[in-house]
């Protein structure tokens, strides 16, 4: 294309009316330094934003602007994701050549003579836009790296903070954990403490129990009731006291004799009531008095010689007894 | 947005989209309200219906509010930028309906209704952006119609001049020619418009 066939191409070019070649062809010639068409352009550029204005005006629904405004205020990603982008965007603001000229035409015919006329001045051309393009975009992208330098070593510093924060809290744990450990110690040991000192109270319990039944006639007796093998003698009141009575029970074990009477008078002053064995002669066993008010009697002996004894009879003899019956028998009975 | 202190959408401060940048949502708010009608009015009539203008300019302020740091005030005015990225990202979305087979607005019809756009007061709009719409509106209408239709073909609808010379069944040449004048035209009655500093 010759200059003149450039120049008056620059105002369909301003109108966006130029097919793609011939816009590459165009630009390519801007971008070598043609100052007088570089103005024309300018000029019918400015044309060209002018007839919008020309327009009978059309207000935008009210509601739109709150609608924009909200979107910008979503995070800058999300409205990245949110805006539809163009199938092929033309314009990037700012960026020079889309800027002054309109937008990219699909190409609709391409002359092999405007392609070879034009092909190298194009490459200059697009590499020229494209070192611009890529210095805008490198200087951006610096800015992006510092300011992202800048939040890491906030982020670090929060991070260090955050740490010693944790092993101060660590060392109070393991502290804890120690002061723990010895007071399950130190409980452990009281438990054993506590155990061997029940092992004790038992066995004491134990001891208490067995010393008390030696000293309690009735758990003797209980258990004397309880033998098969005992000995049962009934005594029974004679003609001065026909209304007393008396059982006697010998425990083989213990050689023991239990004389329980009931009914008995009371002992006068200064006598006493002697039991006797009598085998071939009456043996003493023991003496036992009866009070004013009493109603029975126990009293417990050794008799050995128990199993000897055929009869077994109570009388009443002077305080202290005597080696031989001397008064009156109030009980008598046969032994089996 | 339509309060009577509110700046011209020709003469947005650049310094709005300084603050933009960084994180003012104040400013955002401002050079919504300064720009979204005139962005819908373009967006509607490359769309052809609202819900689709809806989501466009949803889409375009989202962009702007995450790329603002790429404007360069160098490089033409704020409201220059925004309709640039507007018209562009809508005639990607026309294009896209037309790959999937949907009715795209008719050509002629559209060309008539902006033949026929209303010069009276909007209600919608500042002194100042009223003055320009009625000297671009003019500027339009005085063209012949085959010109003004060339260049809302291409403009508003995306079509290279092969497609507008398939679609008008007219020649090459022809429909170039037309494109070229008709903006040579424009410029030269415009060209008052951006020399005042509204645009450019």
């Amino acid at each position: 294309m010759t200059h003149e066939e450039l120049e008056e191409a620059v105002p369909l070019y301003a109108t966006g009316a130029l097919d793609r070649a011939e816009r590459q062809a165009l630009e390519a010639h801007l971008l070598s330094g043609c100052q007088s068409c570089h103005n024309a352009l300018k000029e019918y550029q400015s044309v060209a934003s002018l007839l919008p204005f020309g327009l009978t005006p059309m207000q935008a629904p009210r509601a739109l602007k709150a609608k924009i405004m909200g979107a910008r205020n979503l995070d800058p990603l999300a409205i990245d994701s949110t805006v539809k982008e163009p199938l092929r965007p033309s314009l990037e603001p700012g960026e020079w050549l889309n800027h002054l000229f309109p937008p990219i035409v699909p190409a609709r015919s391409f002359s092999l003579p405007w392609a070879i006329g034009f092909a190298t001045l194009l490459i200059v051309g697009l590499g020229g836009y494209l070192a611009w393009t890529y210095s805008v975009e490198l200087s951006e992208d610096a800015s992006k790296i510092r300011q992202l330098e800048g939040s890491l070593l906030e982020q670090t510093t929060k991070v260090a903070s955050l740490q010693r924060e944790m092993n101060t809290r660590d060392r109070v744990l393991a502290e804890m954990q120690v002061d723990a450990q010895r007071k399950t110690n130190d409980a452990i040991e009281l438990k054993g403490q506590l155990m061997e000192r029940e092992v004790e109270l038992e066995t004491a319990r134990a001891e208490l129990s067995a010393a008390l039944r030696g000293k309690i006639p009735q758990d003797e007796l209980a258990g004397l009731l309880r033998r098969p093998d005992a000995k049962v003698v009934t005594l029974a009141g004679a003609d001065v006291a026909k209304q007393a009575s008396a059982v006697l029970l010998y425990n083989p074990i213990t050689q023991k004799v239990w004389l329980y009477s009931a009914h008995l008078p009371e002992c006068p002053r200064g006598t006493a009531y002697q039991l006797w064995a009598i085998d071939q002669t009456p043996v003493s066993v023991g003496t036992f008095h009866m009070d004013a008010g009493d109603t029975a009697h126990l009293l417990v002996k050794r008799l050995p010689d128990f199993e000897k004894a055929k009869k077994f009879a109570v009388s009443l003899e002077p305080a202290g007894g005597r080696p031989r019956p001397s008064g009156p028998i109030y009980l008598i009975g046969q032994a089996s | 947005m339509d309060t009577p202190t509110r700046r011209a959408t020709s003469s947005i401060d650049p310094s709005l989209l300084t603050s933009i940048v960084k994180g003012d949502q104040q400013a955002f708010s401002q050079l919504y309200d300064h720009s979204s009608t005139l962005l819908y009015t373009l967006a509607f009539r490359i769309l052809g219906n609202r819900e689709e203008a809806d989501e466009l300019l949803q889409d375009v302020y989202l962009e702007v509010w995450r790329k603002v740091a790429r404007y360069d005030i160098g490089r033409g005015t704020p409201i220059a930028w925004l309709i640039t990225l507007t018209r562009s990202r809508a005639i990607d979305r026309l294009r896209a309906r037309t790959t999937r087979g949907r009715q795209v607005t008719s050509p002629l019809d559209a060309t008539v209704s902006s033949r026929v756009a209303d010069l009276g007061p909007s209600p919608f709009e500042t002194q100042a952006d009223q003055e320009l719409r009625m000297a671009v509106g003019t500027a339009m209408t005085s063209l012949p119609p085959a010109q003004q239709q060339a260049i809302e073909l291409a403009y508003y609808e995306g079509l290279s001049h092969n497609e507008i010379a398939a679609r008008l069944n007219q020649p090459l040449g022809t429909v170039k020619t037309r494109i070229k004048l008709g903006m040579s035209k424009l410029r030269e009655s415009l060209r008052h418009c951006w020399e005042q500093g509204d645009l450019g």
